[in-house]
């Protein structure tokens, strides 16, 4: 018993330093400059191997009538190309780069059925995001984090709160009365994005340079790769989970 | 599904209650306001802390000293500064005052026993080592409590009126259960945010963990318990509607398993 907390505690510390440190680090020392000619990296993530299967998620307790019964898409690949959807990309040791921008509409993260859309979300430090339920029943939206104040809000239908993070870390967002879960990435810059479902990603104004650029995905964990960015080209990258 | 019985159980279950209740409240050390708690850690507070809580809550605040090993609940890993009772909203480091009342009240059905063997200035000692086992103390401050308003008088209205919103509004059945029994479906499995099961409280008890009085059991589900499936529902109800549900919680205690 001891030892599962231990485990977890330190898988759980481990997890935000990978994601964070760096970019904590980079939070304190991220210099904004102009960038009027840099370059772009885009490309796919890919799982090869069966690990794609769809995970429908059977709620404790709960007896969902097929129809309203959700994929989760916590493992989603693309059967056409193997892309994974959701796997979120960043640059993790840049330093100097364009200005971010706080979008002036927020993010929402909505409880459909159950399952909060999207499942994974990539914001810069200082936006804020919309928390609404859709369903037309009890929820609740419970992060787990230390440098953002963590919160815990029953949800009742049609609720939408709205909650601002400060500090770059990665968030786990859960509804423990249904057990389903997401994820809220907070960076200190603005070189991140997330694949869509084809698993494609595209990061665009990096000044010249080689730079480690960052995969990682709930599931399959976290890859890295150093890439060089030329000004005005794109880069076309790839990264293969086996 | 719904128990009809209830209803009719009401006045006398109430009664039973709130008299119940109310020997509780008498009981309660009270924050004397006249006691200093130190800002900074001091050695008294030091020898405290590693006499009588490390045995329990570790050397380093971890929730993991020699004693815990078989204890479930857990006794609070402190490093990450989730206080599950506190005055303040969701989220928020607790006041000094609410760490006070915990350890002077201590936790019922738990390990963690009042601690009134303790001078009220060794107890307010030991409050800023606690602070000093987690980081989240250095980047945040604990926001103002919650307003609580004037308390309303239970009557059979307002017990009704709290059902409605245990079993309709807010579902809090879901967890609780219809009966509060802390059986409901979602009941299963559930996990603190240190990986650890937990249960829903049982209303039944009558022990409530964070306090007996109608004013606790209003502040714990505004505020919610941080680090734990229960949330805050601060934002559903308006004061009135608190009371209502309040009354209703406290309508599912058992007088005979609140009076052994
Ligand atoms: C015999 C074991 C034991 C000892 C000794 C002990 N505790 Fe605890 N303590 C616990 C347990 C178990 C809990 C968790 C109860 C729960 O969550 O239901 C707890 C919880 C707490 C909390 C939680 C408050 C909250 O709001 O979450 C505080 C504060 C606390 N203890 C302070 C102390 C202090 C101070 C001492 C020493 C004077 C001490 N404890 C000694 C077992 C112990
Ligand atoms: C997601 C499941 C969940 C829901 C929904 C929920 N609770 Fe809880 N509640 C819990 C858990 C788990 C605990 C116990 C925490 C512990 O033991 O430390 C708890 C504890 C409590 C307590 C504290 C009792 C004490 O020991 O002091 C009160 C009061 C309470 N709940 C009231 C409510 C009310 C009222 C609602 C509906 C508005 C509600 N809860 C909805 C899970 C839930």
């Amino acid at each position: 018993m001891k030892r599962t907390l231990l485990l977890y505690i330190l898988s759980w510390f481990l997890l935000c330093n990978v994601l964070s440190s760096k970019g904590l680090f980079a939070n304190g020392l991220y210099t904004e400059i102009e960038v009027p000619d840099g370059g772009c990296v885009a490309g796919y993530v890919k799982c090869t191997g069966n690990a794609g299967a769809p995970s429908i998620d059977l709620y404790a307790g709960w007896e969902l009538p097929r129809a309203s019964q959700v994929i989760s898409e916590k493992l989603t690949v693309n059967k056409v190309n193997n892309g994974v959807k959701n796997v979120i990309v960043s640059i993790s040791d840049i330093e100097k780069g364009k200005k971010g921008v706080v979008p002036q509409i927020h993010p929402v993260i909505d409880q459909q059925r159950s399952v909060f859309i999207p499942r994974v979300t990539a914001i810069l430090a200082g936006t804020t995001v919309d928390l609404l339920n859709g369903d037309e029943e009890m929820h609740n939206v419970h992060t787990t984090s230390m440098r953002n104040q963590p919160f815990n809000f029953g949800m009742a239908y049609k609720q939408r709160i709205s909650k601002k993070f400060d500090f770059p870390e990665t968030v786990k967002l859960s509804c423990d009365i249904h057990k389903e879960y997401a994820w809220i990435v907070v960076f200190g810059n603005p070189y991140f994005d997330v694949t869509d479902r084809n698993g494609y990603f595209e990061i665009c104004d990096i000044p010249e340079g080689t730079y480690k650029f960052r995969v990682w995905h709930e599931e399959l964990g976290k890859r890295e790769k150093e890439v060089m960015v030329r000004a005005k080209k794109i880069e076309n990258i790839e990264f293969v989970y086996e | 599904m719904k128990p009809k019985g209830l209803f009719y159980k009401f006045g006398f279950l109430s009664a039973a209650v709130f008299s119940c209740a109310v020997m509780s409240v008498n009981m309660r050390p009270t924050t004397a306001s006249a006691i200093e708690i130190p800002t900074e850690v001091t050695e008294e507070g030091k020898n405290v802390y590693k006499k009588y809580c490390s045995p329990c809550h570790g050397e380093e605040g971890g929730g993991d000293g020699p004693l815990s090993r078989s204890m479930i609940p857990k006794p609070r890993d402190f490093t990450r500064g989730a206080y599950k009772f506190r005055s303040t909203p969701s989220g928020s480091l607790p006041t000094d005052e609410d760490i006070f009342r915990t350890i002077s009240y201590g936790v019922p059905n738990s390990t963690m026993i009042p601690w009134d063997i303790l001078t009220e200035e060794q107890r307010a000692s030991v409050i800023p080592v606690l602070k000093s086992f987690s980081e989240a103390f250095e980047y945040r401050e604990p926001d103002a409590p919650v307003e609580v308003g004037l308390p309303l008088r239970p009557t059979e209205r307002t017990i009704l009126e709290g059902k409605k919103i245990y079993e309709e509004k807010l579902e809090c059945w879901k967890c609780h259960g219809v009966e509060g029994r802390g059986d409901g479906p979602s009941a299963a499995e559930q996990e603190d945010d240190f990986g650890f099961p937990i249960k829903p409280f049982d209303f039944t008890t009558g022990k409530f963990k964070g306090g007996n009085s109608p004013t606790d059991v209003y502040l714990r589900f505004t505020t919610g318990l941080n680090g734990t499936p229960m949330p805050s529902f601060a934002k559903e109800l308006s004061d009135e509607e608190r009371w209502y549900l309040t009354h209703y919680v406290m309508s599912l205690v058992q007088p005979e398993e609140c009076e052994e």
